[in-house]
């Protein structure tokens, strides 16, 4: 088990220094000066230009400047805001739990979704597969951002009392802050849960085909047991696997949906300094979102081969 | 995010399979019309304001007009072009350079293969939307560089799907002899290889077309897709939020164009699924 | 057990009709026999003959997703199955009637320890609380040959051999003393060295538990020693019945013949003997 870990670990490595490289490298590829980026201001003096870079580390050789910048990334320093003049980390990491809670909702919601409506597809079949997956296809079609418009929309023309983009901080007000985001994550939830149904409906179906199943059947099981310790048990590990899987597009689409909503998550955060040109904070939230990513799916992949270890040593 | 399904499924019956790909290909057809005959057929001048503005559908303006008085129907059809344009060629690249690459990889193996699947999983760690956002910023959003950032970001997946086929087929016992009586590999790539790749390559052409329609206009929403004054649909749908309450067609409008598109590929991506009997990676 | 003239089991021109794409096809073609109260009777034909269809039929185990329609009559201990509703049918399934597959390295659930997949089936049937279910547990696995059950209950199906697997499936078929054992190719998917000690597993539960057995095979060489009548099957049809040692000394269909050639010689003259 643990060796499993370690492989998996160690094939992350030189793909997580191919992800810090192209993070590093997407930020000095810009054309124009990174300098003058930094000052913020066009009208200065080529004396004071000079102080800015070498103060950045620019006159030194490429690779120089990315194991200075690897070695701040290390002990935490990812540099400084061009903008707020502030360590980016800092900025950052309230952003990042926010951006967390989000998908965190966003996931739940999904599962609870798809893992329903993959359900009732397979067992149910007849008009409620058709439905479903006919639901499921229409839904592929419409992307987030445009979901999350209409529900705006919607709220706007039929609900103008809900006050859609009131935002509060957890600590502030929990329940507020839960309330505040349910629309939101419902929102990005709602693609990603397509996903989840197919595959629940599949694995589902999978799964009762095989003979255990039957085995379990002919013991004389009443139903109810067989779904849970039988079917479901055996299709969920897929499930929760993809659901891992899906992380990468649950915080791509979060940037869209805390634009939408106004939610200062790390998603507005990157879109801000987009608009900007705040360039560290940009480096430094490319590198986390990837690093995330790699991370989740690590786990996942080490959590399916324990569970696969059952399934496949027969 | 559109994804292949999960399990390769008993193929559908065959009056089903042929009509959703005809499905497909009459709305492909009629998008490709309506933007490619769009600055004919569009009502107005898709840049050109008047003071009637937020109007409701009217005679005059099929779908009203937007907070400076252009006539949505009209941004639409021309949006249209902008969009399909940045996707149609970027898609294209990609599936050139995974074709390439995937074939490159598969074939030759050792490696060449290593090194080119290690490179394109660094790309595909990133995720989609984040990655592409990265690059259009630091390389500026016209539609060349919007072009490019799309190409990169979706060759992996292409990669990815000429690859498999080409390992399987490598082991096969008739392309092993044709091998051992001195079929020349090239002949052997083309006339054994190419045909296993071109199912599964059209159908993910597919599905990423429907994925880049999404890209494309989320990045438009943001603001860093096609620079103005040229209408995007992303562009407007973003524009509409400030005034939606007063006019929702200026919402509904662009929403439903991209639903149509989106929608175009995917019911291409599933017909063409159907007719060819394509199992999923 | 039940002793009366009737048998336990009287089938009554049992059909059974596949409809998969519009294509309908005729398994089993309406065929009677009879079990009596702890008889053991064989069922022999090669793949595709329908025997295996006639016993889920019996149990009204359709595939999952297959359509399949039954005709004529199931009577076990008087009752028609094919008449009853599914609640009534799950009470007898296990309890009553229990059944025996063939490839015990998929007939159990990966995610379960050997000993829940006990628990569940005796503790669905009797009233135990869960204590007591796994002291029977326990006992089941004594009984079918498992050494140091009560550790070994608590293992997971990979942790075991397909002829201990087997083993474990026999422990669940019999755990609530069925009065008919249906075992289907029940040493088919195992090691030939092991398909003897399952047969004999068998003959011994039989004999201590007086149930009636329904061995189903492809392999005459496995029916000798093993049952009191044969009924042979062919293309969803009977073709020969009677008792084992008429049908080894008197075939009379080509077909019967057939089969018993195909038995190796070595072995069918060590098994003659009951």
């Amino acid at each position: 088990m643990t060796r499993i870990v370690l492989v998996r670990l160690a094939w992350m490595l030189p793909i997580l220094f191919g992800v810090s490289v192209v993070a590093f490298a997407l930020m000095r590829a810009l054309p124009g000066d990174f300098a003058q980026a930094a000052a913020g201001t066009t009208d200065l003096s080529p004396e004071a230009l000079d102080t800015i870079r070498r103060g950045l580390g620019l006159d030194k050789p490429i690779w120089a400047q990315y194991l200075l910048w690897l070695g701040g990334l290390a002990s935490g320093d990812f540099g400084s805001s061009f903008v707020t003049h502030k360590p980016v980390l800092g900025e950052l990491l309230p952003r990042l739990a926010v951006t967390a809670e989000l998908t965190l909702m966003a996931g739940a919601m999904a599962m609870v979704l798809g893992v329903f409506t993959g359900l009732a597809s397979a067992r149910l079949r007849g008009r409620t597969d058709w439905f479903v997956r006919g639901f499921n296809g229409l839904l592929l079609a419409v992307p987030n951002f445009v979901v999350a418009t209409l529900i705006v929309l919607l709220a706007g023309l039929y609900f103008p009392e809900l006050g859609i983009f009131n935002y509060t901080p957890f600590f502030t007000d929990p329940l507020g802050n839960l309330g505040s985001m349910l629309l939101p994550a419902f929102a990005l939830a709602l693609a990603v849960s397509v996903t989840i149904s197919e595959n629940t409906r599949a694995a589902v179906l999978e799964v009762s085909s095989q003979d255990f199943v039957m085995v379990a059947r002919a013991k004389g099981l009443r139903p109810g047991a067989i779904l849970r310790n039988y079917l479901v048990r055996n299709a969920l590990t897929p499930v929760i696997t993809v659901t891992g899987l899906q992380l990468a597009s649950l915080l791509g689409g979060s940037i869209l949906i805390e634009t939408i909503f106004t939610i200062p998550g790390m998603g507005q955060y990157l879109f801000d300094s987009i608009t900007s040109r705040d360039y560290p904070v940009i480096q430094a939230i490319v590198l986390v979102a990837a690093v995330i990513v790699l991370l989740v799916n690590v786990l996942v992949d080490v959590a399916y081969a324990r569970v696969d270890a059952r399934v496949s040593y027969g | 995010m559109v994804e292949a399904r999960p399990v390769a499924e008993a193929p559908a019956p065959r009056k089903r399979r042929h009509l959703l790909l005809a499905l497909g290909v009459v709305m492909l057809v009629t998008m490709l019309l309506v933007t490619a005959f769009g600055p004919w057929i569009a009502p107005y001048d898709a840049i050109a304001t008047s003071p009637n503005s937020l109007a409701g559908p009217s005679a005059e303006h099929w779908l009203g007009t937007d907070s400076i008085g252009r006539d949505v129907l009209s941004r639409l059809i021309i949006g249209g072009r902008t969009t399909l344009l940045i996707t149609f060629v970027a898609v294209s690249l990609a599936v050139a350079a995974g074709l390439v690459l995937g074939l490159v990889s598969g074939y030759v193996g050792g490696l060449a293969d290593e090194l080119i699947m290690r490179a394109l999983d660094i790309v595909f760690a990133f995720p989609v939307f984040l990655l592409a956002i990265a690059v259009v910023a630091a390389l500026g959003p016209t539609v060349p560089n919007l072009i490019l950032t799309i190409a990169i970001v979706y060759t992996p997946i292409m990669a990815r799907v000429v690859r498999a086929p080409v390992l399987s087929v490598k082991r096969w016992d008739h392309v092993e002899a044709a091998r051992s009586v001195g079929v020349g590999e090239l002949r052997i790539a083309i006339v054994h290889v190419l045909p296993m790749v071109v199912s599964p390559i059209l159908v993910q052409t597919s599905l990423t077309l429907a994925n880049t329609i999404f890209t494309v206009t989320a990045l438009s929403f943001l603001g860093i897709g096609p620079p103005p004054p040229d209408p995007n649909w992303g562009g407007m749908l973003s524009e509409a939020r400030q005034f939606m309450e007063l006019a929702p067609l200026t919402v509904i409008g662009p929403a439903a164009a991209i639903v149509f598109a989106t929608l175009t590929f995917i019911v291409l991506a599933n017909g063409l699924r159907d007719l060819l009997d394509v199992g999923s990676h | 057990m039940a002793t009366s003239d009737k048998p336990l089991l009287q089938v009554q021109r049992l059909s059974a009709q596949f409809t998969r794409d519009g294509v309908v096809s005729q398994v089993v073609k309406g065929i009677s026999f009879d079990i009596a109260a702890g008889e053991a009777v064989g069922f022999v034909g090669e793949s595709g003959c329908g025997k295996s269809v006639t016993a889920r039929a019996m149990m009204r185990l359709a595939p999952e997703g297959s359509s399949v329609e039954l005709g004529g009559e199931v009577r076990f201990d008087g009752q028609d199955l094919l008449q009853l509703r599914e609640a009534d049918m799950c009470n007898i399934r296990g309890q009553r009637i229990a059944m025996v597959f063939q490839d015990p390295m998929t007939s159990l659930n990966p995610v379960l320890s050997v000993g829940a997949q006990i628990d569940d089936i005796v503790s669905r049937h009797t009233g135990m609380s869960r204590a007591q279910a796994r002291r029977r547990t326990v006992e089941l696995l004594g009984l079918v040959g498992i050494r140091d059950a009560a550790r070994r209950a608590d293992d997971f199906p990979h942790q075991f051999s397909g002829g201990m697997r087997q083993r474990v499936l026999i422990a669940i078929a019999v755990s609530c003393q069925p009065e008919l054992l249906i075992a289907d190719e029940p040493t088919t998917a195992l090691d030939v060295t092991v398909q003897a000690q399952i047969l004999r597993l068998l003959l011994r539960l039989r004999q201590e538990l007086g149930m009636a057995l329904m061995l189903i095979t492809h392999d005459f060489g496995v029916i000798a020693g093993m049952v009191e009548r044969v009924y042979v099957m062919l293309d969803g049809q009977i073709v020969e019945s009677g008792a084992v040692d008429d049908i080894f000394a008197r075939p009379q269909h080509d077909y019967t013949r057939a089969l018993l050639d195909a038995v190796p010689r070595l072995e069918s003259a060590g098994r003659t003997r009951s």
